[in-house]
């Protein structure tokens, strides 16, 4: 008899520990992502979609100096340099970017690009919705990758 | 032969001989001294001081780019404080270099950076805040950083030991030196650009290479200028199809490192928006764009019947285009269309000169022949502004070698500083005043011009001594190609007489032929057309092709394989640069016709045609792997009398200078916006 009575109770507690963890976690926050119905949170070092940077005037702050491209082991950035013009100042360098971009066909997210940059004008932003039905539309112009005017 | 020094190099015995210095003794074994201001070929400086060597029983370290070596020697170059000394003269050429190498144009190339990189330290110590200076410009292709100047004079120092310009030099002393233009804010120089070439650092950068891309973007043809005769290899670099700038860092070629101001930049025509890039047929009286099947066709079609019912062709060739384009020409000439009309515009006295040579075998000097010659003579030229490179060796001979030089000339020319006798005379009334000087030379060199031509060459050859080598000037790129190749109406390739002589080019312009065929030439400037059909292959609308029935567009030099032929008479091979669409090569043009016309002449392939050069052409027999490699291979010429028929008519020059270069020059906008352009001359 008493083994029952003990074997009940066993089975009780076991049923309420297995259940305070169940409950427990019912009430704590929740860590499953919510996209596509809520936006995403990200570490801070993410490596998303790059980003060409603005200095605290507005200008550029690329020089198209080369060395992202240079460093880069996948190849996928492309530049043309211009020089800056009284009338025309795009960066705060001598010289500018007149064309840069890159093709997410071939970009590995590795990062190099950004820590060979000497002025800190390419950062990775946290986008990352790329999926495309078109390889074109993968390749991303200055104008894309700029960030916005301050 | 000096006698040899034996010497010890870290630990490594070497024999070099007397009178070496230490720093090329020791590249010799391998090991690499680093140094900014010493320059091979340049007088010492020892100003830099990162050559700085320990040597065995010295109480200091030593410049080893001013030290000669001894005997029994001891150096060392990798000790703790030879490290040191770099380290810290880096640190000290650092002080006021502003560190703007992302901007600077000499990045990726620079030796500062490498040395920096190899030697230098990972941190500055200097807290002050560096002292910036605005950029300069000196001319429209000279650009000056003062801040980034580390001083070490190899700019003054090939402006004026090199180019014998002088116009650069160093203002103030000390700690205050900087380098300074001759005009104050400007330079009034030759613009060659050797100055930007030389800088270790981004002091003197270009201003046509201007924050344009970085040395690893872009890929490299080493070809030969499309310029004048002398055949300086300029290594192209080509980024999307479009050359960006013109050097020869490698130092390959003939030139080395020198280029004038054509060969470093006055490649922008091709650019041009001038440039020819669709086929133009005359309809009514207006020239319109046509297909090339047609143009091809009209043409084809106008050859083949003027060709059956015997009509007269004349063709004219061009002093631009490859030997393989030249040969070929004159070949569907003779062979298919059964002319001798055919010329080209001469503009030195190749063939009188080879006639006189006869029985004097080894007689033409190469471009090396006037670095080492004991003794120069020029005549009747203006090396300087017309033969660029050739003026360089002159000098550089006098400097290393003290060549004895001897211009005749009725003008100042630039090479009377280097002069040991200067005459102001024309011809050979000037070699006659130093006629017993000359023939005590026994290794002479002789460049002559236009000032001397038809019986006064034979002459000239007969007043010196036997053992002099010559050199007849002439004005392009190939010039003395086209001569090789038989564009005379006399003379078939390797200067073979032909059996009948045809008209000249002078008879060909005036006299009213059923078809003119015109490649790569321009000579109805100034003149309206005679000829029933006029056919152009060109790069732009000049006044001959706005004159045409048919133009072609064609494809510059740059644009092409084959090789050209230069002025001493070495044969040197062309890369393709960038690839343009539309234009063709002549030699394409020329292989459309014949195939339109249903002629099987040799297949239009430049590797094709050389080969039957070198099989068929006297002299041009030259070893195959020498010329694909890229080096320079001396032709011998006939070594017989040559039968000149019909009458020798009067070559004259186009005197171009420095900044000018036939037609083509009028499209160099380079060329063009320098502001020397409007203020040399090349005198009479």
């Amino acid at each position: 008899m008493a083994s029952k009575v003990q074997e009940i109770i066993g089975a009780a507690s076991a049923i309420a520990k297995g259940m305070s963890v169940t409950l427990g976690e019912m009430l704590s926050p929740t860590i499953t992502e919510g996209y596509p119905d809520e936006p995403v949170r990200f570490e801070q070092r993410y490596r998303g979609l790059h980003v060409l940077e603005r200095d605290e005037n507005g200008l550029e702050k690329c020089v198209a100096c080369f060395l992202c491209a240079a460093a880069c082991p996948s190849n996928c950035i492309y530049i043309e340099a211009a020089e800056n013009t009284a009338q025309q100042r795009i960066s705060a360098g001598e010289r500018y970017a007149a064309v840069y971009n890159i093709d997410y066909n071939r970009c590995i997210f590795c990062g190099y690009c950004v820590e060979a940059c000497p002025t800190d004008a390419i950062t990775h932003g946290h986008g990352f919705e790329l999926a495309s039905y078109d390889t074109a539309s993968l390749v991303y112009r200055k104008e894309r990758l700029l960030a916005p005017r301050p | 032969m000096p006698e040899l020094v034996k010497l010890t190099i870290d630990g490594k015995e070497i024999e070099v001989p007397a009178g070496t210095l230490v720093i090329n003794a020791a590249r010799q074994v391998g090991i690499e001294i680093p140094a900014f201001c010493y320059y091979e070929g340049l007088a010492l400086q020892a100003a830099c001081r990162m050559c700085l060597v320990e040597v065995e029983k010295a109480p200091k370290l030593l410049t080893a780019c001013t030290l000669p070596v001894a005997k029994d020697m001891i150096v060392r170059t990798e000790t703790p404080q030879v490290a040191a000394a770099r380290k810290g003269m880096l640190e000290f050429l650092l002080a006021n270099h502003p560190l703007d190498c992302p901007v600077c144009d000499k990045g990726g190339e620079c030796e500062l950076q490498d040395m920096t990189f190899r030697y230098g330290a990972g941190e500055s110590r200097f807290s002050e805040e560096k002292q910036h200076i605005e950029e300069q410009q000196w001319s429209p292709v000279v650009f000056f950083d003062r801040p980034r100047c580390i001083l070490c004079f190899r700019c003054v120092r090939i402006c004026n030991e090199g180019m014998g310009v002088a116009a650069l030099g160093v203002i103030n002393r000390g700690a205050r030196s900087e380098i300074a233009p001759n005009k104050g804010d400007h330079l009034e120089c030759d613009e060659c650009g050797m100055c930007i070439d030389i800088c270790p650092v981004g002091a003197l950068t270009s201003g046509i290479y201007r924050y344009k891309t970085r040395p690893w973007e872009m890929e490299y043809a080493g070809t030969i200028c499309t310029h004048c005769a002398d055949g300086c290899k300029t290594t192209l670099s080509v980024r999307n199809g479009r050359v960006i700038r013109g050097n020869n860092r490698d130092h390959s070629g003939i030139n080395g490192e020198f280029l004038c101001v054509k060969g470093r930049y006055a490649f922008d025509f091709l650019e041009h928006p001038e440039r020819l890039h669709q086929p133009l047929v005359r309809r009514g009286v207006e020239l319109q764009h046509a297909s090339w099947k047609e143009a091809v066709a009209l043409v084809a079609a106008k050859f083949n019947e003027v060709r059956e019912r015997g009509g007269a062709f004349g063709v004219i060739g061009s002093a631009r285009t490859t030997n393989e384009e030249n040969f070929y020409l004159q070949k569907f000439a003779r062979s298919w269309l059964n002319t001798n009309n055919i010329d080209h515009r001469r503009s030195g006295d190749v063939v009188a000169l080879l006639d006189a040579l006869a029985g004097l075998p080894g007689s033409l000097a190469t471009t090396a022949d006037v670095y080492h010659a004991g003794a120069v003579l020029i005549v009747g030229a203006d090396l300087a502004q017309q033969h660029p490179l050739l003026s360089f060796q002159v000098r550089a001979n006098v400097r290393h070698h003290g060549a004895r030089v001897y211009v005749v000339h009725p003008h100042p020319q630039r090479e009377d500083k280097v002069a040991a006798q200067v005459v102001r005379a024309r011809g050979l009334a000037g070699i006659g005043q130093i006629r017993e000087k000359l023939a005590g030379e026994q290794s002479l060199v002789v460049l002559f011009g236009e000032h001397i031509q038809g019986a006064d060459v034979r002459r000239l050859v007969e007043m010196l001594p036997a053992t002099a080598r010559y050199v007849a000037l002439v004005d392009y790129a190939n010039s003395r190609g086209a001569l090789d190749m038989g564009l005379l109406p006399d003379l078939l390739p390797g200067y073979q007489p032909a059996p009948a002589p045809g008209l000249s080019l002078q008879e060909m312009v005036g006299a009213s032929l059923d078809v003119l065929w015109v490649v790569g030439a321009n000579p109805l400037q100034g003149r309206a057309r005679a000829s029933g059909f006029l056919v152009v292959q060109e790069l732009f609308l000049t006044e001959t092709a706005r004159q045409a029935d048919v133009v072609f567009p064609a494809a510059a030099a740059y644009e092409k394989t084959g090789s050209f032929t230069n002025v001493c008479g070495e044969v040197q091979r062309l890369k393709k640069g960038p690839a343009v669409a539309g234009p063709k090569t002549d030699l394409e043009i020329m292989g459309l016709l014949a195939r339109q016309m249903g002629h099987e002449l040799a297949p239009p392939l430049p590797e094709a045609v050389f080969e039957e050069i070198r099989r068929s052409v006297a002299g041009y027999n030259i070893p195959y792997a020498t010329f694909v490699t890229g080096a320079a291979s001396a032709t011998q010429y006939p070594n017989g009398p040559i039968a000149r028929q019909g009458s020798s008519e009067l070559i004259r020059s186009a005197r171009d200078t420095l900044f000018t270069s036939g037609t083509l020059g009028r499209y160099c906008s380079v060329l063009n916006s320098v502001r020397e352009r409007d203020l040399v001359r090349v005198e009479e």
